[in-house]
């Protein structure tokens, strides 16, 4: 569905923040993409909206060049921001304006949201809160029906119910026609919903693998004392959270946020398991 | 699918900008109408007022005429130089450049906006304000107070429509100024794409700079070229004042066409 290949981008041209970068995401997958502040994640999903340009290399998204903002590729992109804008009008107005572009626009779906979400349908939308808002436009996005699904930092502004709703939602909203790509700091709002991870480090991409990927090649665990075949640990209070290599393939549940840690602190180590 | 234009999409795309610029526009026009009755209301002859006439007798509505161009030259301008101001808002950029229309779907809509349906609705409203008061002024032309010595009788009042399209000489003059309001909006338009704030300060004063330079640099160098030289052409053309029309009637024709077409590009190439 996206291939990117020697992407350079940079929003001044004696600093690049990609170089070289190559990927392919495909449909049927929840992807969780992980970085540092700074580390390029919006401006890699600004990339594949076509917002931004890159200097070189070549994107493509389901058969387009998202530079060159086609309609036929914008309805098929539903592209949720962190900054969020809203007018000053009611659901249905907003509705009726912006529902039509979309030729696939699921209706029903969108009601079905909406209540699930428990959006006030009477309130102005510009009159809603932060999160309320973000509800909306979620609701919104997955009811285009779109093909890929870029959300960036989803569940900031959620309350703890409705990020419970929000990965059930995202959950049943993949389709084997779809792809989501999400990308969040904060990482354990995505726990059991994405299928694979990206990392972006040091203007590339640190690590693309999929969870089951990861927990066959690495195993996460409590232990009392560091010792050689430890990759990386961090201090707890029972001990340490190490991350190891799996020689005996055992089963274990992907921390994601020491995985994070681990990967900016030894990613020479982490390079030959995942090459 | 056509990804440079559909004429539903584009159908579409309007009634989507008007969800977002019709409220304030509206009340721009409520604003603008306010401002006009109260200059006629304030300037109008009146019964009850002296010195209701001008040189020739006529009942002296002249003040009608700055206030159509100053009104008309503030009011389009402001329009167009706040149709694609929200793109200098990163949210509301987004929402804008992803929804699915092309660009020159999207640019088409701000031309419409901006140069026909703001130009169409000011010229339509001061035209209904003017008829109205002229319409009112002849009903009660008998209470007019009036010197015998000057003036025989009191001359109906005539709309501004009809004293410009009822004089072939104005017709015709008109003709050649067609395009200025249409580069008025095109380089506040392309303003409203370029700057991502105090779009209308800074189009203004950029207008003013290349107005000042283009100035400087054709009187230095028209001086330059014709130093210590006399006009040897005694056969003075009988035209020169139709082909200066002309050349005014090209060049602000051709400056739209180049600010449009710029602004398109801006457009196109605009990053969030």
């Amino acid at each position: 569905m996206i291939k990117i290949d020697n992407l350079n981008f940079g929003y001044s041209k004696h600093k690049l923040l990609f170089k070289n970068m190559s990927m392919q995401l495909s449909n049927g997958h929840i992807y969780g993409l992980l970085g540092k502040n700074g580390a390029g994640k919006s401006t890699l999903l600004k990339n594949l909206a076509g917002l931004v340009y890159a200097q070189s290399g070549t994107l493509d998204v389901m058969g387009f060049n998202p530079a060159k903002r086609q309609p036929q590729l914008l309805e098929q992109i539903c592209f949720i921001p962190e900054e969020l804008y809203l007018p000053s009008v009611k659901i249905d107005a907003y509705l009726k304006a912006n529902a039509p572009f979309y030729k696939n626009f699921n209706h029903e779906y969108f009601d079905s949201l909406i209540k699930e979400f428990d959006i006030p349908a009477g309130n102005k939308l510009i009159n809603m809160s932060y999160g309320q808002k973000k509800k909306f436009i979620i609701a919104f996005g997955l009811a285009t029906e779109a093909k890929l699904i870029i959300m960036d930092e989803p569940t900031n502004g959620l309350d703890i119910p409705s990020k419970a709703q929000f990965r059930k939602i995202m959950a049943s909203a993949l389709t084997e026609d779809k792809c989501i790509i999400i990308s969040t700091h904060q990482v354990r709002d995505l726990d059991n919903l994405i299928d694979t991870v990206i990392m972006l480090d040091d203007n590339d991409v640190a690590l693309k693998a999929s969870v089951q990927e990861i927990t066959e090649k690495l195993t996460f665990k409590k232990i009392k004392e560091v010792d050689e075949s430890i990759i990386y640990a961090e201090p707890s209070l029972s001990g340490f959270n190490a991350v190891m290599p799996n020689y005996h393939n055992e089963e274990s549940r992907l921390d994601m946020e020491l995985l994070f840690n681990a990967i900016l602190a030894e990613k020479t180590k982490f390079k030959p398991l995942f090459n | 699918m056509n990804n440079t234009f559909n004429i539903n999409r584009f159908g579409l795309l309007l009634k989507r900008q008007w969800l977002d610029f019709g409220k304030i526009y509206l009340v721009s026009l409520l604003v603008i109408m306010g401002i006009i009755i109260g200059f006629y209301a304030w300037n109008a002859p009146s019964p009850l007022r002296f010195n209701n006439y001008d040189n020739d007798g006529n009942l002296d509505m002249r003040f009608r005429y700055g206030l159509f161009l100053m009104l008309g030259f503030l009011f389009i301008s402001i329009v167009a130089s706040s149709y694609f101001a929200s793109l200098g808002q990163k949210a509301r950029a987004i929402l804008e450049l992803m929804n699915p229309a092309s660009s020159f779907e999207k640019f088409l809509a701000g031309v419409f906006y901006t140069a026909i349906f703001s130009l169409a609705t000011y010229l339509i409203l001061f035209y209904l304000v003017d008829l109205s008061f002229v319409k009112y002024i002849n009903s009660n032309l008998s209470e007019f107070k009036f010197d015998e010595a000057r003036i025989s009788a009191v001359k109906p009042a005539e709309s501004i429509a009809a004293q410009l399209f009822d004089d072939a000489h104005y017709r015709t003059y008109l003709l050649y100024f067609i395009s200025v309001p249409f580069l008025v909006t095109s380089v506040f338009l392309l303003g409203s794409i370029y700057f991502n704030r105090f779009h209308y300060i800074k189009t203004a004063i950029s207008v003013m700079l290349f107005i000042g330079a283009a100035s400087y640099i054709i009187y230095k160098s028209a001086s330059f070229f014709t130093r210590n030289m006399v006009n040897v052409n005694h056969n003075v053309s009988e035209h020169k004042e139709d082909l200066a029309f002309l050349l005014i009637f090209l060049i602000t024709t051709a400056l739209t066409l180049i600010f449009w077409a710029i602004a398109y590009i801006r457009l196109k190439e605009k990053e969030v």
